[in-house]
């Protein structure tokens, strides 16, 4: 029982998401906080994975 | 006696036969394809030295994570997930999965496209990759139908004028649960490794596509590789990746857990706001409600009937989910009521009334339905020519308040149901559902397809879908889900095309991106001259 309590806490939301959530309206456009940050969190990734220099150098045998 | 002679000619014979066997020829062909060296490589060309290649691996990683979590939730069940915390848990991180999946999947996209990865006739691996997302998109789509939550409801009662308007709704009906939640865990997911399958096996056998200008001639793209390589540990790679998304997923759900806001029940509505509860009934009874009216697949109304033109592929697929929504939302439910004499007298002399005599009766109560009051499981309305329809409305309410109605309408007088159909229509109709849906940001003109409930991310990845419905002439015309489909159609096999089309296929090397993910080979390049 004490490890179903446990694991019970665990599996809680840290960060808890219930609730209003945010939404941002340009024109027509409307999204929600959460989407936007994902998409804004996916053109950063992509650009860092481009600027980020990769650890293995071209090189080795032809 | 067999002599010598005889054996060697059985044996040449045997070997004819055995050449051209189609197992023989199949193997020697794949065999000949896809050599082991090519399947598990130990080294690659030195050029695919970027970040970026990373993220197929990754959204491989992570459809690893999506059907082990999936899997989890399959063999405990729907109750599990939504009874006890470890099934919350483990529902969570599936979410969460699904996605990292969609993210590391559209870098992966972005990254092929910014490499215009189709050159040197590798464009069924482009094409393939784009009918993976989009696979993966219908997927993750049938996968929010089959929370049951409330997002699940909504975004099914919404969602069926778009299946409906190109005459798919019956085969694709997204508020029959069993028939979504069998598209989710089996035919989707089949489809999706079977493409994934050959995406991977199209790069395994042409190659990762060599830097933009390292060739003068076109042609060159296609052949093998025979410039610098360097070691390359392909099952450390998985390993990692592996790893590393299955440690992001649990951090994720750890996190933030995952969104589970209560499925609406007819109880709860007609309990909460039981005027729009009466008032929609009386429509339902009158046939004048949105589904009453509808058309294809549900009757042989044009409230919703869409057409592309002069053609209605909807009404070409005509009516295969027969919905009469006065016998199966009010009179049959009514009906199997025991024991109200009165109830009896009522539906009797409404059922045997002329249609004229019912229709009257309708409009009377239509008309009076602004003065309507309920208090507790009695209706008031003003005097009026109404015949039998306020018992009809006040039993109907009963029903609905003691969760019979819910009941009746889930299971159409089976043990066992997983269609939704006529709960949902029957709720949808009303405007109590709607004004739910407002408040948690799901309805059409809130882009409310992308959204989740409460401050979780939904699916972003419908961005485009969604955005069709907002522009005209779509804002405006009845036939705007059989026009945005189309548009999606069209625009669908454009994005699998993007090889063949001139102009868009030469936009990445206009862009120049590709210059930053292979400055490493570009660099090395122009040293060696």
């Amino acid at each position: 029982m004490l490890g179903v309590n446990v694991f019970s806490l665990i599996v809680g939301a840290l960060i808890n998401l219930s609730g209003p959530g945010s939404y941002i309206k340009w024109g027509f456009i409307q999204m929600s906080v959460a989407n936007l940050i994902l998409i804004l969190l996916m053109l950063v990734v992509l650009a860092l994975a481009m600027v980020i220099p990769f650890p293995h150098r071209p090189g080795g045998k032809k | 006696m067999i002599d010598d002679k005889e054996i060697k000619d059985t044996k040449i014979d045997d070997e004819d036969v055995i050449n051209h066997q189609w197992t023989t020829k199949l193997r020697r062909k794949a065999v000949g394809e896809l050599p082991p060296q090519k399947l598990l490589p130990d080294s690659q060309p030195a050029y695919v030295s970027s970040w970026i290649y990373v993220f197929g691996v990754l959204t491989l990683s992570a459809l690893g994570v999506v059907a082990i979590s999936g899997g989890i939730l399959a063999f405990f069940g729907p109750s599990w997930w939504q009874q006890s915390p470890e099934g919350h848990f483990i529902n969570s991180l599936h979410l969460w999965s699904v996605e990292l999946f969609f993210f590391f999947m559209v870098v992966h996209l972005w990254g092929k496209f910014f490499m215009a990865a189709w050159r040197g006739k590798r464009a069924l691996t482009w094409i393939t990759g784009a009918v993976a997302f989009l696979v993966s998109i219908g997927a993750a789509f049938t996968g929010y139908l089959s929370q049951q939550n409330f997002d699940s409801q909504w975004i099914s009662t919404q969602g069926k004028d778009a299946m409906n308007s190109i005459g798919i709704g019956a085969f694709f009906n997204l508020m029959n649960f069993g028939q979504m939640f069998m598209w989710h865990i089996l035919l989707l997911p089949l489809l999706v490794v079977i493409i994934v399958g050959v995406h991977i096996l199209g790069v395994r056998v042409k190659g990762v596509v060599p830097p933009i200008g390292t060739f003068e001639d076109k042609q060159d793209y296609a052949k093998p590789w025979s410039g610098k390589v360097r070691p390359y540990d392909i099952i450390k790679e998985g390993v990692i990746a592996l790893i590393v998304v299955s440690l992001l997923s649990v951090t994720l759900s750890v996190v933030f857990s995952s969104p589970n806001k209560a499925p609406l029940t007819i109880q709860r509505w007609a309990k909460a706001d039981p005027v729009d509860f009466v008032t929609t009934a009386a429509t339902e009874l009158a046939g004048t409600s949105f589904s009453g009216s509808y058309g294809p697949p549900y009757n042989n109304g044009t409230g919703a009937l869409q057409s592309i033109g002069p053609i209605s592929l909807q009404k070409i697929a005509g009516v295969r989910i027969p919905i009469n929504s006065a016998q199966d939302f009010v009179l049959q439910p009514l009906s199997t009521i025991p024991n109200n004499p009165t109830l009896k007298d009522a539906l009797i002399t409404y059922e045997s009334a002329t249609p004229s005599l019912q229709n009257t009766w309708n409009s009377s109560f239509a008309k009076a339905d602004t003065k309507l009051a309920v208090i507790g499981n009695s209706i008031s309305v003003p005097k009026g020519n109404y015949g039998p329809i306020p018992i009809l409305m006040k039993n109907l309410l009963t029903m609905a308040n003691t969760g019979g109605l819910d009941s009746d309408l889930e299971n159409s007088h089976q043990f066992y149901g997983t269609d939704y159909t006529k709960p949902l229509l029957f709720m949808a109709d009303g405007s109590y559902m709607a004004t739910l849906a407002q408040q948690d940001h799901l309805t059409g003109d809130q882009w409310g397809m992308m959204n989740e409930t409460d401050k979780w991310p939904g699916q972003p990845w419908l961005w485009l879908y969604t955005m069709w419905y907002q522009i005209p002439p779509m804002s405006t015309s009845s036939n705007a889900d059989a026009l945005v489909m189309s548009i999606m159609v069209l625009l669908t096999l454009g994005f699998a095309s993007i090889p063949f089309i001139p102009g868009v296929r030469s936009i990445p090397e206009k862009i120049g991106l590709y210059k930053l993910i292979w400055r490493d080979f570009y660099k090395d390049q122009n040293a060696s001259k």
